[in-house]
């Protein structure tokens, strides 16, 4: 424990060690920061990982493809799909698969379902850290109880889903469930509104965000940041623009970005990829083709030798699977790019120089989850 | 000249305002929860009593039946006095209240005086949970809370001090009586008296968006970490009961009081005591936190010069 | 000076916006459901716990070697005729993820998940089932499944 002292001109003062532990409210999961105090102000702050560490990469060394999909549910719990999404199409891309036009455009309807989920909850969760004790959470999980509700209609479970599989879903988009989505999309256009007129206007939520942790450009390249994150601080980039998977090139939708780069910028961004994918999910359920959405693959799947890598755009950035594979039903080496690792190492610069309660909206607007960081 | 008949009223009263004190704290709680729930699409407690309203007693009880934890090195008498510092000068406060049209403890004649004078005794009870705390973070949260209620004191006061130049007397009997023609808040200059008044007022009972020693998401705990039990009920009991009186005395100086047609006094007073009840609760529901130092900066840079200037503009328009 | 007061103007009216989206909510219809006196029913592709029906099973070993975590275990017997009776099907729900790939894999539908959600036990032992007794989970069937 190292302590400074520095002297002003009339009064000598002394950082001291707090520990903002592993169980907090605000940290979004177990995180352990511990940060060096100068009165109000945090002069520094060391992040100390690895309390959900679960060894799922090691576990994927003694799994078959398909028994891993489970696994892959539990690293990002409030986006699930994307996660399966992003596992499935690694491996598919390694056995150089096709999948049906059906099963991407269901892929695409749920995948746009989850991200939507995803930005209620971070939505939801920063307003809670700034003290907006509980509302928005509340108007949050209730619009994310009717995606959820589709997704338990869908198959069978609310939080892991275990839904893609290698070559396509594991169960069809029933003509009731496309109409309870259409009828969400609907819904939902009119409360984004609400959450506009409930925060982002809101003169004590702006006072407590603008300005607050501002990540310039380069730093947030340099860090390899990604996601809303890197759209807040006005670089345009979006993988489902810029490297298309699934077919996204024929669905049209804006790239939301904002020039500041603080945290409102960031939260905003959130709040308007929601629209965006209110429209494309619009887009894939009018053009839904007919046809079989898995495809038939072998009860064993053994891919050639080699190693494919594979980046998805889930709600918290790029989420990447590398897969090496040796010629047998595990893989040799499976490694996961969560985007939650690269958003939260550039915390400690965000934060230097700003005081505690800044520290917890800058957390909350990076929208972390620990299932992720720890793997 | 007192008389033997008028002591006993007087005690009689007294007796009668403090039994409404304890009912209204209970149902202070359940009608927080209430709106909190309904603002949030939920119920609400709905099992302990008809919808919830034995909520607060079953909490009582709960909280009765803690462990009392006393802190090693706690600076003893400080640390247990500081509850009763909470509670006691908000019920003193009741004594001048008019409740009705003859429905009052004692009507001093100095009575927005002795309010002001009262209810700034809620400041020690802060500043001695923290210090007799012995906890560094109860500490420092408790200096921010102390430093928070002495700078809202300030608009508080020019804001009541701008409806007396109106009013023309201190008792509050008498405050009621000068809005017999019109309230106080159809003026223009004491509607925004009024507007600072209730934005001090949620400041200075510590609601949101005010409230940082209450905030569980801040570093530091707040100033009542080391309570448990009934005496962490008793600071709660205190901010209930502070936030009823503000009500009441927003009320008193600015609704008229008790007056309005064909009800009885009482009924009006306890209804425009509630809206304004309702008002900071559905205000607390809605907004997130100010930070300390914009909370300070608030109150010193745009609160009080607000308030001086309408004090001023106040005493021109009454020249005329 | 004019910028002082056109902030805090604008300010107001936005503390207002947010008073008015929480207002009308108070009215709107309540979400919730009073549990337990009031329950959700499951979806029909609700992953329960894991349930067999013995008469089906074909003792292919299909499920016990797609299970991710490996809480199923079988052994069977072979008679004098070749057939194959099933001796043992022990479920350990501790292990279980509920990811219902066994359901999914199993050629005559006879391991299946079904729809209990309210599972509660005092002690671990409870946790390991044995699928072959039919009243495996009496004490959790309770549950009104519309």
């Amino acid at each position: 424990m190292s302590e400074t002292v520095k002297e002003s001109k009339h009064l000598a003062t002394e950082d001291f060690l707090v520990n903002m532990g592993p169980q907090h409210p605000s940290t979004h999961g177990v995180l352990y920061l511990e940060l060096q105090i100068d009165g109000e102000v945090v002069v520094d702050c060391t992040v100390h990982l690895g309390y959900l560490h679960r060894s799922m990469e090691k576990i994927a060394e003694s799994r078959t493809y398909t028994q891993f999909i489970p696994f892959t549910d539990r690293l990002d719990y409030i986006a699930s799909m994307n996660n399966n999404l992003a596992y499935v199409l690694a491996v598919e891309k390694l056995l150089n698969m096709e999948v049906p036009e059906r099963a991407k455009y269901i892929r695409i309807i749920i995948a746009e379902l989850g991200r939507i989920g995803s930005h209620l909850l971070g939505i939801g969760t920063f307003a809670q850290d700034l003290g907006a004790f509980a509302t928005p959470l509340f108007y949050g999980f209730r619009d994310r109880e009717q995606i959820v509700e589709i997704f338990d209609e869908l198959c069978g479970n609310r939080l892991t889903y275990n839904y893609m599989r290698i070559g396509g879903v594991q169960f069809d988009l029933t003509k009731e469930l496309v109409d309870k989505t259409r009828k969400f999309v609907q819904y939902m256009r009119h409360k984004v509104d609400d959450y506009e007129w409930l925060l982002s206007g809101n003169a004590i939520f702006l006072a407590r965000t603008k300005g607050i942790g501002v990540m310039p450009k380069e730093q947030a390249i340099s860090y390899a940041v990604t996601g809303p994150n890197l759209r807040g601080s006005g670089v345009k980039w979006d993988l489902r623009k810029d490297e298309p998977y699934l077919g996204y090139e024929k669905f049209q939708f804006d790239v939301c970005t904002r020039e500041n780069g603080d945290s409102w910028d960031r939260y905003k961004v959130r709040l308007d990829e929601i629209r965006q994918s209110l429209r494309i999910i619009e887009q894939a359920v009018d053009g839904l083709p007919e046809g079989d959405p898995t495809v038939k693959v072998g009860r064993v799947i053994k891919p050639a030798v080699g190693e494919a890598y594979m980046r998805a755009e889930s709600p918290r950035g790029e989420l990447g699977f590398y897969i090496v594979s040796d010629g047998s039903t595990n893989p040799y080496r499976l490694k996961i790019r969560s985007p939650s690792f690269s958003n939260l190492a550039v915390l400690p610069e965000l934060v230097r120089g700003l005081k505690v309660a800044d520290l917890v909206c800058i957390l909350g607007s990076l929208d972390i989850i620990m299932g992720e960081i720890d793997r | 000249m007192v008389t033997l008949l008028d002591v006993i009223i007087r005690v009689l009263v007294g007796i009668a305002v403090l039994g409404f004190l304890a009912g209204s704290a209970m149902f202070l709680i359940w009608l927080e929860r209430k709106v909190s729930a309904h603002i949030q699409n939920r119920y609400g407690p709905m099992r302990v009593g008809w919808h919830g309203v034995l909520q607060a007693v079953a909490d009582a009880v709960k909280l009765l039946l803690k462990e009392n934890i006393v802190p090693r090195e706690a600076d003893k008498l400080v640390w247990w006095l500081a509850p009763f510092f909470a509670v006691v000068p908000s019920v003193m406060a009741f004594a001048v209240v008019p409740f009705g049209k003859h429905i009052i403890v004692q009507d001093l004649n100095i009575g927005i005086l002795y309010i002001t004078a009262v209810t700034s005794i809620c400041v020690l009870s802060v500043f001695m949970a923290g210090w007799g705390s012995n906890n560094k973070y109860a500490m420092l949260s408790a200096m921010r809370s102390a430093a928070q209620i002495i700078s809202y004191e300030i608009p508080l006061t020019i804001a009541v001090v701008t409806v007396l130049m109106f009013a023309n007397t201190l008792s509050m009997q008498g405050i009621v009586a000068s809005q017999a023609h019109r309230w106080f808040i159809f003026h223009p200059s004491l509607a925004l008296a009024f507007l600072i008044y209730m934005i001090s007022a949620t400041a200075e009972v510590n609601r949101t968006p005010f409230d940082i020693s209450e905030a569980e998401s801040e570093l530091v705990a707040g100033f009542h970490t080391e309570y448990s039990g009934m005496k962490f009920a008793m600071f709660f009991i205190g901010e209930y009961t502070n936030v009823f009186i503000v009500s009441a005395i927003a009320t008193t100086l600015f609704l008229g009081g008790w007056q309005g047609p064909l009800l009885p006094s009482p009924i009006w007073f306890l209804a425009k005591t509630y809206t304004l009840v309702f008002v900071l609760m559905w205000v607390r529901w809605t907004f997130p936190r100010v930070r300390i130092d914009q909370l300070m900066g608030f109150a010193w840079k745009v609160l009080t010069p607000i308030a001086l200037a309408n004090l001023a503009i106040a005493g021109l328009l009454l020249l005329k | 000076m004019i910028r002082y007061f056109s902030n805090l103007g604008r300010g107001f009216v936005s503390l207002i916006k947010g008073l008015v989206v929480t207002f009308k909510n108070i009215f709107s219809p309540i979400i919730t459901l009073q549990y337990p006196k009031e329950k959700q029913a499951m979806t029909a592709r609700y992953r329960g716990l894991v349930d067999l029906r013995p008469d089906r099973c074909i003792i292919c070993y299909q499920c016990v070697r797609i299970c991710p975590t490996g809480c199923l275990a079988i052994s069977h017997k072979v008679q004098e005729d070749k057939k194959r009776t099933l001796e043992r099907f022990d479920y350990t729900m501790e292990l279980c993820c509920f990811c219902g790939l066994c359901e999914q894999v199993c050629p005559k539908s006879a391991i299946y998940m079904n729809k209990l959600y309210e599972v509660t036990a005092y002690s671990r032992d409870k946790l390991h089932i044995d699928l072959l007794n039919p009243d495996k989970y009496a004490e959790w069937s309770n549950i009104v499944v519309k």
